[in-house]
Parts: structure tokens; sequence; C-alpha cells
């Protein structure tokens, strides 16, 4: 208790009041777009019957829908892969580490257009796709393609982290007393690594919600089939009078990201954390 | 010899650029202590006996069951071996209890719950290792003794038929470590498998050991009695291992067959020192003066401020402090008597006769408390 009543001590030093100074102006830089938002929105008289329109329930549902089931291939293909990145050491694990990345930095833009030179219509293997009947481009499925391919990185990067903070001998431990490998990983590996996977998951499906550019370039805009959220809110902003709705989706965003956020710093949260 | 319950074999490992080649055959109830340097393969060898590193070849027999055999392609993974396998760090389940802990390698019907009374079983193994009333804790929230005790516990609640232990007491004072060792012996009076221990405490691989094999850079250099192999070493590479502070090159002066002993001699600093050692199975004629390596532990080594005259021990040199260092816990006085001597002696002595840095002392030690020590490959021997 006393220790850390120190740590809150005032700062004494220039370095002490540097940081707090930008502190503060970064919590107001923060604070004030967010605080103008609700503000603006609560002030619009139609807010009900915009949040509960048309437009916004479509964009909504097929929002929910997309990034629930591009997180759930995120995590199914993303959890073995990132626990062999994490107890591999050869180099090309290395390599694929890096590789896996990619998409972090990569503006989601670019993405989308690689997207389509890759399953497009005259993509690489579309065309192939095309005469077997699959038609990816402009669809939901192009969606989930877009939202897993920006959104993987963060789960994999976390969760691959996650598996290396278990220590090896853990899982040697468990298989001595007579546990088998794959019961080993549920038992100790999982519940272990659980803080940044649950972490991962978070910003995966917040990062999935959030796509747009990617979304845009191939899957298009089509009102109920690829009108996401985020592409919504372009639409409404660009339609005359449509700031209304705009405002309204921009509000229904912005809270289910804190209730997300929220919820994935408490599900994050273990009495064991740091001790490993 | 009960070939049944015990546990033999010889393994050849390979860690990257590393070699481990090991051979070895003990009891139930028996203790095989691995010792040598850290990096020497040690650990390494307990993974292999565990199934949890593959060997290149070999063959592993536990409890008359071949677990493991190069040639007839057998290899038993660590969950099927009933191996009980405690790590340095003993690595308790974080989210788990220590009742959970103590039931985790148990079948599902007779684990712990996260609430309510533990099975009567896990009640039994609670009161063997002393641990009644701490159930519910996690292994934060218990000492390193505690901790030392849930592993074991841990460990023999799955009634293994190999137990390996991996410098199982590092971590813990000198005080607890007694008691620990105390207690494993009981619970291996109870339950008798053979083990194998990891160590590169002397002390701990004199009062645990039942046999000792020296590893040195994946290769056994000496094996048999704790008491012989690390008491009186007969190698200089083993010597330096178990940590014999005085290793000297001497020459041979004169055999005494009839006294078992013989007189030796070294160019010292600035004076000639002879000393008087057992005799070894050397040429008896006096045509050889041959050089021999001798060793002298320094806790042998009596220091004294005045001549000490009348009595048996057959060495007397004496001396100028040039060092005294810590060495926990007590003292080690370094005494130049022409060749550097290194003697230990306890803070209260230390105190007791004012021993400081400059003061001169006599160093008195028996004949037999030399013992002579086999050159080995790499030479380090300071030269007398």
């Amino acid at each position: 208790m006393v220790s850390m009543l120190r740590r809150w001590r005032r700062p004494d030093s220039a370095g002490g009041v540097l940081g707090g100074a930008t502190g503060a102006i970064y919590v107001v830089f923060i604070g004030l777009p967010i605080m103008a938002l609700l503000v603006r929105a609560a002030q619009q008289e139609e807010l009900w019957n915009a949040i509960t329109g048309d437009l916004a329930l479509t964009a909504l549902r097929l929002s929910i829908f997309t990034s629930v089931v591009s997180i759930a291939v995120v995590v199914a293909g993303g959890t073995p892969f990132a626990y062999l990145l994490a107890r591999s050491n050869h180099w090309w694990a290395r390599v694929i580490d890096g590789l896996v990345e990619l998409p972090i930095v990569l503006p989601p833009v670019v993405a989308g257009v690689a997207m389509l030179m890759a399953f497009g219509r005259g993509g690489l293997i579309g065309g192939w796709l095309e005469s077997a009947g699959v038609g990816i481009s402009f669809t939901t499925v192009a969606v989930v393609f877009a939202q897993v391919f920006v959104a993987a990185p963060f789960y994999v990067r976390s969760a691959k982290l996650g598996f290396q903070s278990v220590a090896r001998d853990y899982e040697d431990v468990s298989q001595t007393l007579g546990v088998s490998p794959i019961s080993t990983f549920w038992r100790i590996t999982l519940p272990l690594a659980a803080p940044s996977i649950i972490t991962g998951l978070g910003l995966s499906w917040a990062r999935a919600l959030s796509e747009f550019g990617a979304t845009i370039m191939f899957a298009g805009n089509l009102t109920g089939e690829t009108q996401t959220m985020p592409l919504a809110i372009m639409t409404a902003m660009e339609s005359s009078g449509g700031l209304d709705s705009a405002l309204a989706l921009s509000a229904m965003l912005l809270v289910v990201s804190v209730l997300a956020l929220s919820a994935l710093t408490l599900g994050s949260r273990r009495r064991w954390s740091g001790r490993l | 010899m009960n070939g049944q319950s015990g546990c033999r074999g010889w393994l050849h490992c390979r860690v990257g650029q590393f070699d481990l080649r090991l051979d070895w055959e003990l009891d139930a109830g028996e203790t095989l202590v691995l010792f040598g340097p850290s990096g020497s393969g040690k650990t390494t060898a307990l993974r292999a006996l565990a199934g949890l590193v593959r060997p290149v070849s070999g063959h592993i027999d536990i409890a008359g069951q071949h677990v493991y055999d190069s040639v007839g392609k057998v290899w038993v993974p660590a969950h099927r071996r009933r191996v009980g396998y405690l790590t340095q760090q003993y690595h308790l389940f974080p989210h788990l209890n220590l009742a959970q802990n103590i039931s985790y390698g148990l079948g599902s019907g007779r684990r712990c719950p996260r609430f309510g009374n533990p099975p009567p079983e896990i009640e039994e193994i609670l009161d063997a290792f002393q641990l009644r009333g701490l159930e519910d804790r996690f292994p934060w929230e218990l000492s390193g003794g505690q901790q030392q005790r849930v592993a074991l516990a841990r460990a023999m609640a799955t009634q293994p038929q190999l137990l390996l232990l991996d410098e199982p007491f590092s971590a813990l004072d000198a005080g607890l470590r007694r008691s620990l060792r105390q207690e494993l012996r009981i619970a291996l009076a109870r339950r008798p498998i053979p083990v194998v221990l990891v160590t590169h405490d002397r002390e701990e691989a004199l009062s645990m050991g039942d046999s000792v094999q020296v590893i040195e850079e994946g290769r056994t250099i000496a094996r048999g009695l704790p008491i012989d192999v690390l008491g009186q070493p007969g190698q200089t590479a083993v010597a330096r291992l178990v940590g014999v502070e005085n290793l000297f090159r001497m020459r041979v002066e004169s055999r005494h067959p009839r006294d078992g002993t013989m007189r030796l001699s070294g160019q010292g600093n600035d004076m000639p020192v002879v000393l008087e050692a057992p005799l070894d199975d050397g040429p008896l004629d006096e045509r050889a003066a041959d050089a021999v390596t001798v060793g002298i532990r320094a806790s042998d080594i009596i220091l004294s401020s005045d001549e000490p005259v009348g009595s048996t021990a057959r060495n007397r040199l004496p001396g100028t402090v040039s060092r005294i260092e810590a060495r926990p816990p007590g003292y080690l006085v370094e005494l130049d008597c022409g060749i550097p001597l290194l003697c230990q002696v306890t803070g209260a002595s230390l105190e007791e006769m004012g021993i400081r840095q400059g003061q001169q002392l006599w160093a008195v030690f028996k004949a037999s408390s030399c013992f002579l020590v086999q050159e080995s490959a790499t030479d380090g021997t300071k030269d007398a």
C-alpha cells in the first residue's frame, strides 16, 4: 500500500511536469472529439429514429454478423498457428512471423486491391474460382475475407506472445504427470495464455468491426450485403442531410467499442497475472 | 538385485552441437546423483529419461518396462512413462490452488474441485507432506519450502516408477534444504523407487546419493560411491568440479612403504615445500623422481597461531595470511607457505584468533588428508 502511494506521489522533476502536461493534452486530444460526437448525437431530435432506421439496423446486423464470423475464422486458424510460432526456433518461423504482421502496417486500401488481384474476377485464382462457380468479390464472403486479412495479425501476435509467456516446463511437468500433450494444451497452456488471447481477441474484433478500406475495395458498398457500419457512415455523410444518420451510426459504433474494451479489460485480468 | 523395479539403460543425446552419453543402473530406493557444472548435460539426461527429449540412440528400462529402445523402435511418450519430474523452479500451475495442483495428474474422477473437500486420497497426501490447511492457497501464497513440498507431493501423487529431481533444493536456504532432504528420504522410504538427482552441490550429493556419476561436457568422468568420488576425487577434472581448493604439482622425493607414506617436494615462491602424503602405487625404487598431483581440501587444514609440537599430524607448514574471503558458512583463508594454501575456517575461529592479513600462522594437516589426483587431459593445476 505504501509503495502504491509512493508511486502516485506528485511528480517533482522537470520530466514529471513535462510528462504530466503532455499527458493532459493527450487526454483532451482524445477525449474532446469523443465528447463532441456524443453531445452532437444526443442533440439530434431524430436520434432514435436514425438508430432504429432501416439503414442503420441493416448495417449493424451485417457488421456484427461478419465480424463474428471473421473472428471465429481467425481464432480457429490463428490459435494453433500462434502456438506453433511461439514454440518454434527455426529461421522460417521468424520469416513467417514477420509476414504475419505485415497487414498491420499495410494500408487497408492496398490490402483490398491486393485481394482483388488474387480473388477478384480477373485475379490470380479468381478466374479459376469463377469457372468453378465460386464468386467472392463484392459478396458478404468478400467482407469476411477483408476483415480476416486485416484483423488476424492482431490476434495471432497477441496469442503468440501469450503462448511464449507460458514456460515450456509447465507443459513438460504436466506431461510427466500423465496428461497427454493435447489435454495439457487445454488444461495448462490455454488457461495460462488466456489473458493475452482475450486481449488479442478484442483487438482483432475491434479491427474487424472498424474495417473500411479493404472492404470497400474488395467487397464494395452494397446495402444489406457488403455495407457494414463504417461504410454506412461514409455513405450517410455523402448523401444530402445524412449527417444525422452518420452521427447516430457513429455513436452506436462508439458505444459498442467502449463496451467491448471494458469487457476485454475485465476478461483478461487474472489473479496470477505476472507470476508465470 | 530386483530387476523389476529399478531403472537401467544407456543413451546418447544430441542437442545442437552438444553430445551427451550416459549409462546407469540403479535399484528401487536407490538414488543416483548426476554431479557436474551447469551445461554439462545433466538436465538433458533427466529430460531424456522423462521422455521429453528423444535420444539419438539408447535403451531405457523403467521398472522392467522398455520405455525407449532405438533398435527395437520403442518410444513411450512422457505422459505414459510414470516418471515424476521435479524442476528447479517447481513449476506449480499458477491458475490452480494447492489441492488442484496435487491432484492434477489423477484421473478426472479423483481430481480436486475448485471448491469443496478434496477426495480422501488427496487428504492422505496432504497429511504426508504437511500441507494440511493450505489446500486453498495458490502457489504464490506459499513459501519456498512449501512450494517444494507441493511439487514433490504432486509428483508422488501419480505413483511414479522413477523420480527425477533437477536441483530440487537450489532455491532454498541451507536449513530448509536439510529438513526437506529429510522429508524426501521419508517419502521415498514409504514408496521406494529409483531416484535420479541432478546437482552441483557437493553436500547434497554426499547426503542424498547412493552412487554418483560426475558429468562433464556430456561424459561421465568418474563414478562410484559419493564419499569416494567426491570426498577425495581421483582426477584433477573431478577435483576441480567438486571444489578441491588445493591442487599442487609436486615431485616425489622418497617413498616409505613401511609407513605407507611418501615425501613430496615442490618449489615454492621463495622456499622449498615438503609434504608427506599417502604412498602411491608407483615405482618403489628411488630411481624415478616422478611427479604427482596432490589435492588437499581446505576444510581438512587446521590453522594454528603457534608451532604445533607434539601432534601426530605429519604436515606442519608456516606461512603468512595473504587473503581472507567469505565463503558461507565460514571463511577461506589463503596462507602463503611458499605455495598458496587455502584453508576453511569458521567465523568464530576467525574472530577468536583475530586472523588478519599478514599474520604468521601454521597450517597443520594429516598425511592422509593429502590425496593423489590423476592428471586428466585438461590440466589446470598450479605448479608448486
